[in-house]
């Protein structure tokens, strides 16, 4: 067999009962059935290929939730070429940094040609200027008339081109084959098997330049053939009641969203938008795309149980978009399951058990196809019952970044993909703790730090290229919070200190428009440094939560001998701090 | 149905400014929606809906590219419902 998404649009075509529904903000319907898509979308190849569009090459696509998005995204597919998925401006934003982001994304993934939708087309010159792509932008409308066309590709062949944090920071486009796409499909479908009694059904409202919306979604729906109601992000983010009246509308089966979205719902909802709706139908409410708060699924959970929904639905899922997306799945007919972790071990890379400790929940075990490896530092297996950095394999795994062939080379090695996430396996589910790599993740996006760091460079009483940006979930927290880590310098004035934060976060917001939780101004020479200099993140984040982060006391001989005889006793490991003068200067606070 | 005036719109976009983003100072005209208002992607695209339900007005992108003050903002939906006004007279 050699199925690709082309070979699917085709057999789905046979089944025009079945297709994508479009809610808009009036909650009114506009229906696609497969079969017109297919039709249409052969029309629209051939006005690709007409444009001048080969085979393998990228193609943008610039559109928000909308028919003319999947129009545009499988005629690029029947014209042999590859989509690239862009998202279109946010609302109020500011739209330099738009463009400049834009252009970095199109150069990036190579695009020959931009499809846009015309409302985001007439804004996105100053982009195309800079991209410069060959083949110019345009609207579906102004491809020229040809006929109907489909160019087969094989299934090695790149699927889709797909950007794994929507940030300026040297964004990554992640390169899947057809191959991976299809098998990452088939192993979510594999999950929800029709019967006689129950044909499943989606709705979604993730958006469709992302993994979870396009794959999970859109692609989902379509090996079935199955039906989906699609709803615009920022009709949910208005009006979050409407994802559920659309889920109890159409007796939809399974819908995913990220943690913040289910917080999102209890804050907002009002009961008298959600007369009449019933939540049984939901069997699968996916979480993932960002760490999952253990208090926001029990108040989804105790908030709509009165509407019918089931809290077996919850299901915490771990994926990435390097793995196509779903890497583990916990278990769908359970509530969601969590456990306890005594603190201090934890912060050792340690996992015991303990009645107070930190509530974890468990993303559950791995899809069929994927294994999970656990490791260390060096590359060695983690021994049970400790942290490690998580390797996965399995057949939806990218090709590598597009176009980088050194940062595909540090990710994938020997067929494992190095996730750059941390956590550990307990009773043969996995459990994650943190990240190694360094991305923050905000409200299911993925972000650089170097954007947060670098609106600090020249702000006054900061020390130069002395701040660390990360995310983390705080204990008891509802979602990741953003933190800035900053060093006073020595000499600074005390009003200058004090107005650092604000300052900090107002540099922030003005530069990334991201919205800072904490600043911790520091001491100069806190943060944690490489024995070449260069800042740990991971590491200011475990200090710091583990109420660690100090800057290092005045260094005095007596002080250090001191601190010397006392982590001899304590801690057996003088001849590592006595060869070590790093180590020294950080012992020689511990009073 | 006669056009609200700047210092109604103003008003209303104080309210949205109040019940979705939580702001509980005065909404002066010259400040700076994102930086008063700390605005982020998200709070961006609530405050632009929930003032477009309150007006029932759309705003176009091209509307929204030149907004940057909490003036602006009152400028562009007034712009938008005296437009509207004229249609239906």
């Amino acid at each position: 067999m050699s199925d690709t998404l082309a070979t699917w649009l085709e057999r789905a075509a046979g089944f025009p009962e079945r297709g994508l529904r479009f809610l808009d903000r009036a909650e009114r319907a506009t229906w696609l059935g497969w079969g017109e898509i297919h039709a249409r979308s052969r029309r629209l190849a051939g006005g690709l290929l007409a444009s001048g569009v080969a085979p393998g090459e990228r193609v943008a696509l610039v559109f928000p939730t909308s028919p003319e998005f999947v129009l545009g995204f499988f005629a690029t597919l029947l014209a042999g070429a590859v989509p690239v998925p862009l998202y279109p401006p946010a609302r109020l934003g500011r739209l330099d940094e738009y463009h400049a982001q834009t252009a970095r994304l199109l150069l990036g993934a190579g695009c020959r040609l931009v499809l846009a939708d015309p409302r985001v087309r007439r804004l996105l010159g100053e982009s195309l200027a800079a991209a410069q792509p060959a083949l110019g932008c345009r609207t579906l409308d102004e491809l020229p008339a040809a006929a109907e066309s489909a160019v087969a590709v094989a299934p090695q062949d790149l699927g889709l081109v797909q950007f794994s944090s929507g940030t300026t920071f040297q964004p990554k486009p992640v390169a899947l084959s057809h191959r991976a796409l299809l098998a990452q499909v088939r192993i979510l479908n594999g999950f929800w098997p029709d019967s006689p009694e129950l044909v499943h059904s989606g709705v979604s409202w993730l958006p469709l330049y992302h993994d979870m919306g396009l794959i999970g979604g859109v692609l989902c729906a379509l090996e079935r053939p199955g039906t989906l109601t699609l709803i615009g992000p920022e009709t949910f983010v208005a009006r979050p009641a409407l994802w559920l009246r659309a889920i109890s509308r159409y007796r939809a089966t399974i819908s995913p969203a990220p943690n913040f979205a289910y917080g999102l719902c209890v804050a907002k909802v009002r009961d008298e938008e959600l007369e009449g709706v019933s939540l049984e139908s939901w069997r699968v409410a996916l979480n993932g795309a960002e760490p999952v708060a253990p208090e926001v699924l029990r108040a989804f959970c105790r908030r709509f149980a009165p509407f019918g929904f089931r809290a077996e639905a919850m299901t915490p899922v771990y994926g990435l978009s390097e793995a196509a997306l779903a890497v583990t799945f916990s278990s769908l007919d359970r509530p969601f399951r969590s456990a306890r972790f005594d603190r201090a071990a934890l912060a050792l890379g340690e996992v015991r058990e303990s009645a107070d400790g930190r509530e974890i929940v468990s993303v559950g075990r791995p899809v069929p196809g994927f294994s999970i490896e656990l490791r260390e530092e060096g590359g060695t297996l983690t021994p049970p019952g400790h942290v490690g950095r998580i390797f996965v394999r399995g057949p939806s795994l990218m090709q590598g970044y597009l176009g980088q062939p050194e940062a595909t080379a540090s990710t994938l090695r020997d067929g494992w993909l190095d996730t750059g996430d941390l956590g550990f396996a307990h009773d043969g589910e996995l459990y994650l703790t943190g990240r190694a790599k360094d991305v923050l993740i905000l409200r299911g996006r993925n972000h650089a730090p170097e954007d947060v760091e670098q609106a600090l460079v020249g702000l006054a009483g900061a020390r130069a290229g002395c701040a660390v940006a990360a995310s983390f979930m705080p204990e008891g927290g509802e979602r990741e919070v953003l933190a800035v880590f900053v060093e006073h310098q020595r000499e600074t004035a005390n009003e200058l200190r004090r107005s650092l934060p604000r300052r900090v976060s107002d540099a922030v917001l003005a530069r990334s428009g991201l919205v800072v939780d904490e600043v911790h101004v520091l001491a100069p020479g806190t943060l944690p440094r490489t024995s070449s200099g260069k800042l740990r993140r991971g590491e200011t984040v475990r200090r710091h939560l583990a109420g660690d982060l100090a800057a290092p006391a005045a260094v005095t001989w007596p002080r250090l001998a001191g601190a010397l005889w006392r982590s001899r006793r304590a801690l057996g490991r003088a001849a590592r701090v006595a060869s070590d003068p790093e180590r020294r200067s950080i012992d020689a606070r511990e009073d | 149905m006669s056009t609200p005036s700047r210092a109604e719109i103003l008003a209303g976009v104080a309210a949205v400014a109040r019940e979705h983003l939580g702001f509980e100072g005065e909404l002066q005209p010259d400040l700076r929606l994102v930086d008063a208002l700390r605005l982020d992607s998200l709070r961006r695209l609530t405050l632009a809906v929930e003032v477009e339900n309150r007006f029932r007005v759309r705003l176009e992108p091209e509307d929204e590219a030149a907004i940057e003050t909490v003036g602006d903002l009152v400028a562009a939906v007034g712009r938008k419902l005296a437009a509207a006004g004229g249609e239906a007279g």
